[in-house]
């Protein structure tokens, strides 16, 4: 374990001194060497250049999970309790599933205007459906024998619900949530794409325009640590929720 | 009349075939019934009707003199398998069937820590299930299904799964704990010297009916000699017989 660790840094760093190598021999406006883009990246975060811009990404990332991720939760929670809810429904959410929701974000651009509220949205429905899909199947395939222990100690469908279905389930939620939580990253940028002055999206447009490369390897090199750190956050979560009650036996 | 009385009830799963049919069943305050049979003779089915997790289609079924309608309070369980909650520590899970009702009190706590210390656990209170042995996750089921002072209690196979050294511990346990509290028993097996260690009286099963009864005239206390009497293997034998009897 120790050395794998070890060799995935040894292939970070071979990584970097090939392109450092490869860079060479190109122009900065096509591949810039990684210690162009570090000094780009370094002097940006410390005046202050990106700041703006990664609070803006980050806000409607999270604001996006926050609302997609409650909503899906919600209703994978209805559609899991009740069969009929789960019929009446289920057409619809594999139809929303079908539309590529980054090709509606021109049309949100349209109705909830240039600011923040279209790319929380756009983020927002991308974030649902694994939450949805999750939640539901995390709901109907709790174990036989546990509903009917709660069954036999009288429990209602309420405490059914809070005491049995979502602790057994917590885990495929959360799995779900590790998924929403990396789309989150791709709708917020897409949405700042299309249509937004600020943000780490509308940044990598803007230096598209100002044939600014490093500037373009800078902002994805941030989204990349946004991404991965939010995703290390829920799968901490998600162990910690393990260690405390699937701990392998230890004889 | 009994403790718990079953009376000509029929039961079928929906469009299928009879699952129990006219079986009769009467089992004394204090009690220890087994039901034995091969898997798939409905001794399950019938464990489900008797503690009321089932209606029967027919029949009728009472419990301390009073018809059943669902679940009833008094009662303990034990499944095949120990069914913990792997989120929720020892103790949790022995309180669980309180905490679904009321609020723990200190008292309970109190109760339920004597109730480990019974089942041999009392190291084991804030550990979670995955952390135990497979008989020691039964000993903890056993306590949740003391913990509301059942005068009944439902066991489905509930030692199945365990090595034969683990389940006469837990087979002695048991018989101690009920012979303290005087509590009824119906127990569900298809191992025949386990019906015959345990029980006081047995049924055999087979395809929804109870095909034969015997009681047994071993005394009580019962003990690990027992096991080896020439009456002990000669019950069984019959048994064996009449299990096998049941089919053409």
């Amino acid at each position: 374990m120790k050395y794998t660790q070890l060799y995935s840094l040894l292939l970070f760093l071979i990584l970097i001194v090939v392109w450092q190598l490869a860079a060479g021999s190109m122009s900065e406006l096509v591949l810039p060497a990684p210690s162009i883009i570090l000094r780009t990246l370094v002097e940006g975060l410390l005046s202050g250049y990106f700041t703006g811009h990664i609070i803006q990404t980050m806000l409607e990332i999270l604001l996006g999970l926050l609302l997609g991720g409650f909503l899906g939760f919600t209703a994978g929670i209805l559609m899991g309790e009740s069969k009929f809810l789960y019929k009446l429904f289920a057409p619809y959410v594999i139809a929303s599933q079908a539309v590529p929701k980054l090709a509606l974000a021109p049309l949100f651009i349209l109705w909830f205007g240039f600011g923040m509220t279209s790319k929380v949205i756009i983020t927002a429905l991308i974030c649902f459906f694994p939450l949805l899909e999750n939640t539901v199947s995390a709901i109907q395939y709790t174990d036989k024998q546990k509903l009917e222990l709660f069954r036999m100690l009288k429990a209602s469908r309420w405490q059914t619900l809070i005491y049995l279905k979502i602790p057994s389930g917590l885990p495929g939620i959360l799995a779900g949530l590790r998924v929403a939580v990396i789309l989150a990253v791709v709708g917020a940028v897409v949405g700042e794409f299309i249509g937004g002055s600020e943000g780490l999206g509308a940044l990598i447009i803007a230096s598209q325009g100002m044939m600014d490369t490093p500037l373009m390897f800078a902002s994805l090199i941030i989204l990349t640590v946004i991404g991965m750190v939010l995703y290390q956050l829920v799968y901490l979560a998600e162990k910690r929720w393990s260690k405390s009650s699937m701990k392998e036996n230890k004889k | 009349m009994g403790f718990l009385t079953i009376k000509n009830a029929d039961f079928t799963y929906q469009g299928k075939q009879a699952v129990i049919s006219d079986v009769n069943l009467d089992i004394k305050k204090g009690e220890f019934h087994c039901l034995l049979g091969k898997s798939g003779c409905g001794k399950t089915t019938l464990l489900k009707l008797a503690s009321g997790l089932l209606q029967p289609d027919k029949g009728i079924i009472q419990l301390n003199g009073k018809e059943l309608d669902g679940p009833y309070q008094e009662c303990g369980f034990m499944f095949q398998s120990p069914t913990l909650l792997e989120w929720k520590t020892v103790m949790n899970n022995v309180l669980l069937p309180i905490f679904l009702r009321r609020k723990v009190t200190e008292e309970d706590r109190e109760h339920a820590a004597g109730l480990l210390d019974m089942v041999g656990l009392s190291e084991h209170h804030n550990r979670y299930p995955a952390q135990l042995s497979g008989g020691q996750q039964s000993r903890v089921s056993l306590a949740r299904a003391l913990i509301q002072h059942p005068s009944m209690l439902f066991l489905d196979e509930p030692f199945a799964a365990l090595d034969a050294i683990t389940r006469e511990e837990l087979q002695e346990d048991l018989l101690k704990i009920c012979q303290l509290h005087q509590t009824t028993v119906l127990f569900i097996t298809h191992d025949i010297s386990e019906a015959v260690y345990l029980s006081d009286r047995i049924s055999v099963m087979d395809r929804g009916r109870i095909i034969y009864e015997e009681k047994v005239l071993l005394k009580k206390p019962r003990l690990i000699n027992m096991r080896y009497e020439p009456y002990f293997n000669r019950l069984c034998l019959t048994l064996r017989q009449k299990m096998s009897e049941g089919r053409p």
